[in-house]
């Protein structure tokens, strides 16, 4: 069909917004509340555009034949301006003088708005006595975007608005503080938040501290997740592999040793593997059901009291292989574990909450995101793209495919099937790409036979797909859940956007670093084949339970 | 008074022995529209409604009567439930809907026990399988608004959200549903069942610095004069609102108080209420206390409605104590504009007619204010 | 107040109802009820408050025995509600929102309960008084105390 946008005539297909053929045809019109894979609220109405004289929304109004669009005349400018005053009273106004990077300031800078001519509104409480997530009432917006991503994808509404009019606010039930609510910290919100209200907690400072001081060994590990995102935050396509570079800004930076959360990954497949096979032999319960996504895990906590049983007792990635440096690694050192310091960066904000859980909080000591990450190779002034490119350090750098799939959906599973069918039948995979688990499908399942039993397992990533696969729970063996959407890749601490779009393209650059390692089977990895021969004893065994396992904790609302 | 005629059932029988269609014919030809405040010809929302294809569907008697000024509902409801009901009754026989509920407000809370009996005599008295429940408000003005009543009731905020989906179409519950104010509905029996149904009368509802405060029946068109002789001044009126949300005019004896003429003059007869301000009152302070009722009952979803009404009643309080410039009377208008072009729903377009039609109409009584 | 949770969820099953319900009997809505609420219907907690929240005559915090309503809309406001609003204030020492010290009375200021054409008037525990003048309002606060 036709319309008239801006005095000229474009085409445009049927169910397109004003906005789309905006888009499509290089019109700016700003918007905030707007999310993209979500349909619009209009709540900010900063997209108004004039329709036929009249002012409406262009990120929900739908393109009719013959409308008259008109984007920047003086009716539209008015209105739009005055709104993004109306915002900028309520959002800190120091904002204004010291122009951050929200989209909302951006949005004043693009639009000239030179004056504020309302009061600002009243000072609000800090929420930021949490461990991963931090809120600012003073920033917030209203735009509803953090409420409709906790509500309608991971289907907790751990956040929603309360009150009425200008008092109305978002906040956990009771106004209570996000970490004492029964929030995952899966960080979602955070990534959706245009204006910073909802951040992660920032331990840069701690971090900087810790390296700065001489007598502290401080050891950096990074997830899998990161060398395949961190380039965006410097300018690279999502999923272009970056781990030569990373490494090497993580030695710029001062750490001491800069490990690969990597290793930590193929041993936990090891110990997995092993208790799986274990529990179908004991036909103790099961399904087992992964516990590295500390998400999950709270989740379970607080409202699956009943499959607290099913959680694999092993910790995650990063959590072994801190404790793996605090023992074995400063036992060959010589170095004292207390002079030891972990920092794992994640592309996760519960992981912050996770190494602060108090049966593992000596294993790490802080965890940046990606985004932290990225904020302090910029503030080093490290020119990121011309860093040559660096190794791990050894030994605990040296990792396989099947670890560098943990960041994407249905990696763990992969990757914990590559090795339990391999150790337990004695036999060779002869295709090791798990297929059926790879993808941005919301629940995917499969089944694989070994010892003549037919083991089904399933996948689901994103709270809403959670729930969902856990209706029918009962007819699987094994079950791997990751509460972000896409698996860690599209994790809480990720560079902002975190699009569809772009978790698959980051999803793709791990299972090309998958494909092209020389090992892609965690039980191959000498490193740790030489761990447990050395250290650990037996895969599942008492010293390996005490350092590599841990417990749950029924949690109330 | 027409709107008290009782149809005893007479009305509901007449209904179940005709087709759908033609009840929705007759009520069109009828010209029966919408007394909330919309004038929605209500045989087209039925009509749509009745046309889609689904098991359940329900239809809302909006009993949120919540607009300043305004208590004909509530005279209907005390007077002649029975019509409302035997209206409710034919409205779900002729869309199809076996579940009608009322959205009473709480502050007419008082009226339920009286109302739940009549409705159980009246349905034992059909015969029919159609069940009406009474769902009570909990106080909040903005539920008045269709979409925000369908919110409320399925247990969320009780925000409006975006129309399209249409109720008729996709409603509570995500299913066709129709919303019709009380009045409409107490007057559907009448226009089934009396051959002399005016259309054209309906209910004032007067109050404000008057002698007689009340309800009173008269055909639109009636003069501004006419009704306050009605209403007995109390004092001299020096203007008229028609609600919080319809705007003020100045008062002329002559005026015709039609939808035509009050629309022209920037305000909005809506469901034809009247408040009476004699000149004691400063329109500056009346200015005041209108906004700070929508800044009260704003539901905060959109930004201009939000953050716009608490900065109007600002501005206002400003003039009011003789803080202000004379800049800060075209803000306040430049203001009032936007949030009457922006917002998202009914509530935050009217919430600045008050101010807009007060400078257009009382900009000295503002000026002098202004140092 | 468990037992009859479900009791009353059964009977009122829209959120709303179970609310207004709740509130009647304990008085206001309690984060206890609202934990056992959304356990037994499945609505998150976060939701069930930021709806309790939403409303005038809902409330999360413990109230008075008597709680009043009173209009300050337009057809009051002519008739005098401004006045009567200060006595109130100055005769139980709180203001909008407020509960007095010894838990009798909470006062809310609000809009218009559609008793216009009895300006000025107010709503106490739902029941409606008009034609109030300061005399009318004193005695009406009186037999509450007593």
């Amino acid at each position: 069909m036709q319309i008239r946008l801006n005095s000229r005539d474009i085409e445009c297909d049927e169910g397109m917004t004003i906005l789309d053929v905006a888009k499509e045809n290089n019109i700016r019109i700003p918007t905030l509340c707007h999310q993209e894979d979500f349909p619009s609220e209009a709540r900010c109405r900063v997209c108004l555009v004039e329709v036929d004289g009249k002012l409406m929304p262009s990120c929900s109004t739908k393109a009719r034949e013959g409308m008259v669009v008109e984007t920047e005349n003086k009716n539209v400018k008015r209105a739009r301006h005055m709104n993004i005053e109306l915002m900028m009273s309520a959002h800190m106004q120091s904002c204004f003088v010291d122009v951050k990077d929200h989209a909302l300031c951006r949005i004043v800078a693009e639009e000239g708005i030179k004056d504020i001519r309302f009061t600002p509104a009243k000072e609000q409480v800090l929420d930021d006595m949490g461990r991963a997530i931090t809120r600012d009432p003073n920033k917030c917006i209203k735009c509803g975007r953090c409420v409709q991503v906790c509500r309608d994808i991971q289907n907790i509404t751990a956040i929603d608005f309360a009150y009425r009019g200008h008092h109305s606010k978002v906040t956990p039930y009771f106004d209570k503080d996000l970490h004492d609510s029964y929030c995952i910290k899966c960080g979602q919100c955070v990534l959706s938040c245009p204006v910073e209200a909802i951040t992660e907690q920032d331990h840069i400072p701690e971090v900087l501290k810790a390296i700065a001081d001489s007598r502290k060994h401080v050891v950096v590990q990074t997830a899998p997740s990161i060398r395949a995102s961190l380039g965006e935050s410097f300018g690279n396509e999502p999923g272009t592999l970056v781990k030569g570079k990373m490494v090497a800004a993580a030695r710029k930076l001062g750490f001491d040793r800069v490990f690969d959360t990597n290793i930590g990954a193929d041993l936990t497949i090891i110990e997995e593997a092993n208790e799986l096979i274990e529990r179908i032999k004991n036909n103790r319960p099961l399904p087992m059901i992964t516990s590295c996504c500390p998400g999950w895990v709270k989740y379970a906590e607080h409202f699956r009291h009943d499959l607290l049983p099913h959680l694999s007792t092993c910790k995650s990635p990063h959590e072994m292989l801190g404790a793996v440096i605090k023992s074995y690694y400063a036992e060959k050192q010589g170095i004292k574990p207390k002079d030891i310091v972990v920092v794992s960066i994640m592309p996760c904000t519960a992981k912050k909450y996770e190494s602060a859980r108090e049966e593992m909080k000596d294993d790490v000591d802080y965890v940046l995101t990606t985004r932290e990450f990225a904020k302090m190779i910029k503030m080093h002034k490290i020119d990121f793209d011309k860093l040559e490119d660096e190794d791990f350090d050894n030994p605990l750098g040296l990792s396989t495919g099947a670890a560098a799939l943990f960041g994407a959906t249905g990696g763990v599973m992969e990757a914990a099937l590559r090795t339990a069918y391999e150790t337990a039948t004695g036999k060779t995979l002869t295709k090791i790409e798990f297929d059926q688990v790879r993808g941005i499908e919301g629940i995917k399942s499969g089944d694989i036979e070994i010892n003549s039993i037919t083991i089904k397992f399933a996948v689901a990533h994103g709270m809403g797909n959670v729930q969902e696969l856990l209706k029918s729970y009962k007819e699987y063996h094994f079950i791997e859940l990751m509460a972000c959407p896409g698996g860690c890749i599209g994790g809480g601490g990720q560079p902002i956007p975190t699009t569809w779009a772009i978790r698959k393209k980051r999803m793709e650059g791990l299972y090309e670093e998958d494909h092209n390692l020389p090992l892609r089977k965690s039980h191959e990895n000498p490193v740790l084949i030489k761990a447990y021969e050395e250290y650990l004893g037996e895969i599942g065994g008492r010293k390996a339970h005490k350092l590599l396992h841990t417990k749950y904790f029924e949690r109330d609302l | 008074m027409q709107i008290l005629e009782k149809t005893g059932m007479k009305a509901w029988n007449k209904a179940v022995s005709m087709k759908p269609d033609d009840i929705i014919n007759l009520i069109g030809e009828k010209k029966l529209i919408g007394r909330g405040g919309a004038c929605f010809p209500t045989a087209k929302k039925w009509g749509f409604a009745k046309e889609q294809e689904s098991d359940d569907k329900y239809l809302i008697c909006n009993a949120d009567e919540g607009e300043p000024g305004t208590f004909k509902d509530k005279f209907i409801m005390e007077n002649n439930p029975e019509n409302m009901i035997e209206g409710i009754l034919i409205a779900c026989y002729t869309i199809g809907a076996k579940q009608a509920y009322i959205y009473l407000r709480r502050e007419y809370r008082y009226l339920e026990k009286g109302l739940k009996k009549i409705i159980i005599g009246m349905i034992k008295k059909s015969g029919t399988d159609i069940n009406i429940e009474i769902i009570l408000g909990a106080g909040a003005y903005i539920c008045g608004e269709e979409t925000a009543i369908i919110n409320s009731i399925e247990g969320k905020r009780g925000e409006p959200y975006l129309k399209p989906p249409y109720p008729a179409v996709e409603g509570l519950f995500s299913k066709p549903t129709v919303i019709d104010n009380v009045e409409t509905l107490a007057n559907v029996p009448l226009v089934m069942f009396d051959e002399n149904w005016n259309p054209d009368l309906r209910l004032f509802s007067l109050s404000g610095n008057l002698k007689k405060p009340g309800i009173y029946e008269a055909e639109v068109g009636i003069t501004m004069g006419e009704l306050m002789k009605m209403g007995r001044p109390d004092g001299k009126i020096k203007a008229v609102y028609f609600g919080c949300a319809g705007g003020c005019m100045s008062f002329k004896k002559d005026t015709k108080v039609d939808y035509d003429v009050i629309d022209k003059a920037g305000c909005m007869l809506g469901s034809c209420t009247v408040i009476a301000v004699n000149e004691k009152n400063s329109i500056v302070d009346m200015a005041a206390v209108i906004a700070k009722f929508f800044e009260f009952e704003s539901c905060g979803k959109c930004t201009p409605c939000r953050e716009g009404t608490m900065r109007i009643l600002a501005l206002l309080e400003k003039i009011s104590l003789g803080y202000a410039k004379p800049k800060d009377i075209e803000l306040l208008e430049e203001l009032s504009i936007v949030i009457r072009d922006s917002a998202l729903c009914g509530l935050g377009k009217s919430s600045t007619t008050h101010v807009l039609t007060a400078l257009s109409n009382f900009r000295n009584e503002f000026e002098e204010k202004c140092r | 107040m468990r037992g009859e949770l479900d009791k009353i969820i059964d009977e009122k099953k829209l959120l709303l109802p179970i609310l207004t319900e709740i509130q009647d009997r304990e008085g206001y809505i309690s984060e206890e009820t609202v934990r056992e609420v959304a356990k037994k219907i499945g609505i998150p907690m976060s939701k069930i408050f930021g709806a309790a929240t939403f409303y005038s005559f809902l409330t999360t915090k413990p109230q008075g025995k008597y709680v009043i309503h009173i209009c300050n809309s337009p057809s009051c406001y002519v008739n005098g509600s401004m006045n009567l609003i200060k006595v109130i204030e100055k005769e139980l020492g709180i203001k909008s929102g407020e509960t007095t010290d010894d838990g009798l009375f909470t006062l809310h200021i609000g809009s218009c309960i559609g008793c216009c054409d009895n300006a000025p008037a107010m709503l106490i525990n739902d029941k409606e008084h008009f034609n109030l003048n300061k005399k009318k309002v004193k005695e009406i606060l009186d037999r509450c105390r007593s």
